[in-house]
């Protein structure tokens, strides 16, 4: 056993067993509901005396047990209380208990009289998804040659926690980065303009403030422009098992058993930061603005406020430089693959999209602040912002599943647009705490089932054994509800070859 | 000897700390082995030989539950951009919203970013029979 992981079996046995045993946690409260349809449930606005509007969650029976099993339901019904939300606070069917804002939640807020809240974000701003693929059949890849390119890969992209890429951008560099987002580094030679095409506002969001950045901020994540991170961020190998819609697979140009990959990851410790700072300068200006909170970690300006246009011009900078985090990705990806498999061998972005962030968005007569924290935009074919190449099918949208399960490839609906913001789920969902996790499982074991089933795995085994597969809800089961209410269109199903954690 | 003591409690994505200690002070330092402890991976009865020189680290904050959080906040920072993780403190000055402290850490290769914040919410610090007694959650 290695030192690290030595140490991470050391840490497991201490928490499970020579501390003293925790006290069991208070049961959640419970709130009136009816269910609207198979797939849908209403808590309404009179469940509790500080609700501003009602709050909806997606989930069938299955699922709505699992949701409200921890404090899901008590989250999203503090974010029904904030200031300027309109229409219902949503909870998005992989729904679990975060802080402040339930994982899994979208809400949205006028963005004349209402609030911009950087816990309804989150500390990894733009955490989210991006799908390249290749033009190899999986069945090229025989297992060695599958292993050494997962080695390749591993190398070119840092994984670990706190590691830092091949890259360094710095000073005025890293103001580009934060202003300009994958426009510069198409600049500097590190995307092409077919890749900015296909990414959420092509890479570069314009509202975005550099100098509201923190010197901290930019000293935390300086350096990891092109790396992984930890926790349940991944890049896999994967391979595209099924297809439910051949039209839509069309243009997107994937077809069964070809070689795809999932990038899982966001802005690194440049985005934690910014959201620390923003989170402590917002509460201590709420009283000013008189605003009273049922959580602190949900601190909030109003949008039009000095303290809030700030945030957004820093929140879209560090979401500027998770867009380029991930084309830093592609680019040690593609330079990978140009050398195990050739030059004609290239990796073509499907689609790049976040989950968590707060967009400035039109909707109807109105301009909302629209926050998805752990949910996935999902405009249909309609929207001016779907890119041009996908008008007739719509905005394409990336579900990563857990470890070793699957994933998904979705489509929004122009229907979505108006049942839920134009917001989907963003994965399968935590159903299980990490210290459960641990004790169903070593992360030897949950190496070798995944090996066992002809998985390359490069990963710790701490980070395997909290992010087993069974730790979270079921990604076939999440996609479904979401694909049945309209949200999003099923389009493929991808299956892991090998993956890559930190 | 003062009575600390920390533990983890289940929460389902993130991780949740609840400490006990006699004082503010000792729930500061408290709270700060822990963090410490996790950033490294390492159980608390798992012998960590902290290297000199001793640093010095002061917060400003609002009020004491902001106070603990910053302070974890600035521990995190600290072995992010540093590499050098805090896990033994001696807590020189502290009142509800001023934290001084001379810390010994340990330093490391690779920053051990498996934190990326701690957080307001559940936050609270309670008077208990004997003491105070903290929850955090950290973002991880």
């Amino acid at each position: 056993m290695s030192r690290k992981n030595r140490k991470a079996a050391q840490f497991s046995k201490a928490r499970t067993q020579d501390r003293p045993p925790a006290p069991p946690k208070a049961a959640p409260p419970s709130y009136p509901s009816v269910r609207l349809s198979p797939n849908l449930v209403e808590i309404p606005i009179t469940a509790r005396d500080d609700m501003n509007v009602p709050a909806r969650i997606w989930a069938d029976e299955e699922l709505w047990k699992q949701i409200s099993r921890d404090r899901t339901l008590h989250q999203l019904i503090n974010v029904s209380t904030l200031p300027g939300i309109t229409g219902t606070a949503q909870a998005m069917p992989d729904a679990h208990e975060g802080y402040g804002f339930p994982v899994g939640g979208v809400a949205a807020f006028r963005a004349r009289d209402g609030i911009i809240s950087p816990g309804g974000v989150g500390y990894d701003i733009n955490c989210g998804v991006r799908l390249l693929a290749s033009e190899i059949e999986a069945g090229e890849l025989g297992h060695p040659r599958l292993e050494s390119l997962i080695q390749d890969l591993s190398r070119a992209i840092p994984s670990g926690t706190g590691k830092g890429s091949h890259l360094r951008f710095a000073g005025e560099d890293l103001d580009r980065v934060l202003g300009e987002g994958c426009a510069y580094l198409a600049e500097r030679g590190l995307a092409t303009a077919e890749d900015l095409d296909t990414i959420e506002a092509r890479g570069s969001l314009a509202t975005a403030d550099p100098r509201a950045v923190s010197d901290r901020a930019k000293q935390r994540g300086g350096d990891q422009l092109g790396s992984i991170g930890s926790g349940n961020h991944f890049v896999e190998v994967q391979r595209v098992e099924k297809l439910f819609d051949l039209g839509a697979a069309e243009a997107l140009r994937l077809r069964v058993g070809q070689v795809v990959i999932l990038i899982h990851t966001g802005s690194r410790g440049l985005g934690h930061q910014v959201c620390t700072d923003y989170v402590r300068a917002m509460d201590a200006v709420m009283a000013r603005h008189g605003i009273r909170l049922p959580d602190r970690e949900l601190a909030c300006a109003p949008f039009q406020s000095p303290e809030g246009q700030k945030y957004f011009g820093a929140m879209c900078a560090a979401a500027n430089f998770a867009f380029s985090n991930r084309q830093a990705i592609t680019w040690a990806a593609r330079e990978v693959f140009r050398k195990a498999l050739g030059e004609h061998r290239g990796l073509r972005v499907v689609y790049d999209v976040a989950h968590n962030m707060a967009k400035l968005e039109r909707h109807g007569e109105e301009d909302l602040v629209v926050h998805r924290k752990g949910a996935t935009r999902a405009f249909g074919p309609s929207h001016p912002e779907t890119p041009a190449i996908y008008k007739g099918i719509g905005q394409p949208v990336l579900i990563p599943g857990s470890m070793g399960t699957a994933s998904y490839v979705l489509v929004g609906t122009d229907e979505g647009f108006d049942l839920s913001y134009g917001s989907t789920c963003h994965g399968a969902g935590r159903a299980m705490s990490r210290t459960a996790a641990k004790k169903v499982q070593s992360g030897a074991e949950v190496r070798k089932g995944l090996e066992d089933r002809g998985i390359v795995v490069r990963a710790s085994v701490g980070e395997l054994a909290e992010e087993a597969p069974y730790a979270y809800k079921d990604v076939d089961r999440v996609v479904e509800v979401v694909h049945q209410a309209g949200l999003a269109r099923k389009v493929a199903r991808l299956v892991p070859l090998g993956v890559i954690k930190g | 000897m003062r009575k600390r003591r920390h533990r983890w409690l289940d929460h389902t994505s993130e991780v949740q700390l609840q400490v006990e200690a006699e004082s503010l002070a000792g729930l500061a330092a408290e709270a700060g082995r822990a963090l410490g402890l996790l950033l490294l991976r390492e159980g608390h009865d798992v012998p960590v030989r902290p290297e000199g020189p001793a640093r010095k680290i002061q917060v400003e904050s609002v009020d004491r539950e902001a106070l603990l959080v910053d302070w974890l906040n600035e521990i995190l920072f600290l072995a992010e951009v540093e590499r050098w993780v805090a896990v033994e403190f001696d807590i020189l000055e502290i009142s509800s919203v001023h934290l001084k402290a001379s810390a010994l850490g340990v330093p490391v290769e690779e920053s051990p970013a498996l934190v990326k914040a701690a957080t307001f919410h559940g936050l609270a610090v309670e008077e208990r029979a004997g003491g105070l007694q903290a929850e955090v959650i950290f973002d991880v």
